[in-house]
């Protein structure tokens, strides 16, 4: 077996038989789940073009939803710092899973876990009000502070980007549960990573996403 | 042993690398808040993704891999990008350039009549007031007009700042670059003016509504259509047939729906 530090030799464990090795299994594993992220990709891709779309056709839209402050930017860069930590922590116990750090991997997925609340507790606050306020998407839009024509367009853009996120961290929240119970029967180690691995890139592509809706949602206008 | 070639071994992101990634990442968050406080105009948009792709490029390279990884797999990932961008392109490419678009002959694609009954009037004389093109008016001024001429019509809207030059006071005589009387407001509604949209998807009477009751805004009443300015405007006063005298295109969208109706 590698010594190395930085790296390892792994997965001679038992692997499917149309594979040739386990690091073959591993590494057509992983492309599939950049495939998959491609399909992701694809699947936002929509919804950002219609934001793009609305934006250059209603700079009003934008400026109105800025100037009157109907989304908290403080909320927002909360929940970015939130979600950075997290991806910080998720890659920690991935590397923690590789080099056979069975408390770390665990530590680092409760944490990750635990962020992921913290995200979706800060966006329950920050739904509660709008709903309250009724900031909310088309006809069901009828905030006293502000009357305008596009602005109930924003807001379906606003509610859908942001709870089909919401819907993958949720989803996200399920599989990191999964990972810790399989990790507290020290199912991975150097030989054995690939759930954990794979758990790391959606979750770090579910990072990707808000690191570009924080600024166009909440700080752009 | 060829099973423990350099090229199986899986490279381990160091603690330390996963930190300071992790520290540019707060530091581009906070350097992102930051900018958005200062009124750069369109240069903040721009700012704002830049920071925001260099740290979804951070992400990538370290926290997902992709530096160490196989190059197939940000051939794969990239295609993602180069897709939505083709996306972007084709849906921008179409949507600016339908104003310019206008059908001319609409007899071969929308039934008989359809044109006819978008633009026709239920006024004898639209291009002269009446109570109810006045109250029309009002509620149309409410939802298409207030955001950038204000509730009142001075031109202090809540977008009016961010206009150059700023939208048209109705309340006071100066300044009318079409002047102000109702052909010419009319004319003014249908082709747009300055950083105004042209609002020709309006059926006629709407924009004879509006004019009319712009005009009650401000000092205008003497301001009155001569047969010379309806004439300009392409309506023969002397004719039966309605207000929509002259209207013989529709614009695209209003055409698409049409269609739409149709099949």
């Amino acid at each position: 077996m590698a010594q190395g530090t930085g790296s390892v030799s792994h997965l001679d464990r038992h692997h499917a038989h149309h594979f040739k090795s386990g690091h073959e299994e591993f590494e057509a594993c992983k492309q599939g789940m950049w495939i998959f992220l491609v399909t992701e990709v694809l699947f936002f891709s929509g919804m950002f073009v219609a934001y793009a779309v609305l934006r250059v056709f209603y700079p009003d839209m934008m400026h109105d939803v800025h100037h009157h402050k109907l989304l908290d930017w403080r909320m927002g860069a909360l929940n970015t710092v939130v979600l950075i930590t997290s991806s910080w922590t998720m890659a920690r116990a991935v590397s923690s899973s590789q080099r056979g750090e069975q408390k770390n991997t665990v530590g680092f997925l409760w944490a990750t876990l635990l962020l992921a609340g913290v995200f979706l507790v800060v966006k329950y606050f920050e739904y509660s009000h709008k709903i309250h306020e009724h900031i909310l998407p088309g006809a069901q839009y009828a905030y006293e502070g502000l009357t305008t024509a596009k602005v109930p367009i924003f807001m379906s853009v606003y509610f859908v980007m942001t709870g089909i996120h919401g819907l993958h961290v949720v989803i996200g929240m399920g599989v990191i549960y999964y990972l810790i119970r399989r990790a507290k029967r020290n199912e991975f180690g150097p030989r054995y990573f690939t759930p954990v691995e794979m758990t790391g890139l959606y979750w770090h592509f579910v990072d990707l996403v808000w690191i570009y809706l924080f600024p166009l949602l909440y700080l752009v206008g | 042993m060829s099973e423990h070639h350099s090229n199986e071994q899986h490279h381990i992101l160091s603690n330390s690398m996963a930190a300071k990634i992790f520290g540019a990442l707060l530091v581009l968050t906070v350097v992102t808040v930051w900018v958005a406080q200062f009124d750069l105009g369109s240069l903040n948009f721009a700012v704002a993704m830049l920071v925001a792709s260099v740290k979804a490029t951070l992400v990538c390279l370290f926290f997902m891999g992709l530096k160490y990884d196989h190059k197939e797999n940000t051939v794969i990932f990239s295609t993602s990008f180069i897709f939505m961008i083709i996306f972007m392109i084709l849906t921008f490419g179409d949507l600016l350039t339908r104003g310019d678009v206008y059908v001319k002959d609409m007899s071969k694609i929308i039934p008989d009549g359809a044109v006819a009954a978008q633009t026709k009037s239920k006024y004898e004389k639209a291009w002269v007031s009446n109570p109810e093109l006045l109250a029309h008016g009002k509620e149309l001024f409410a939802a298409q007009c207030v955001t950038c001429h204000g509730a009142g019509g001075a031109g202090n809207g809540v977008a009016a700042a961010g206009l150059n030059p700023k939208p048209r006071n109705f309340t006071v005589a100066d300044g009318w670059k079409n002047g102000r009387k109702a052909s010419a407001i009319y004319g003014t509604l249908t082709k747009g003016l300055n950083s105004m949209p042209a609002f020709a998807s309006l059926p006629p009477d709407d924009r004879w509504a509006l004019s009319h009751y712009v005009r009650t805004l401000g000092p205008h009443e003497s301001e009155k259509d001569s047969a010379e300015d309806l004439k300009k405007a392409g309506i023969d006063a002397s004719g039966a047939g309605g207000g929509s005298a002259g209207e013989k295109q529709i614009p695209i969208d209003v055409a698409i729906d049409l269609m739409s109706e149709k099949s």
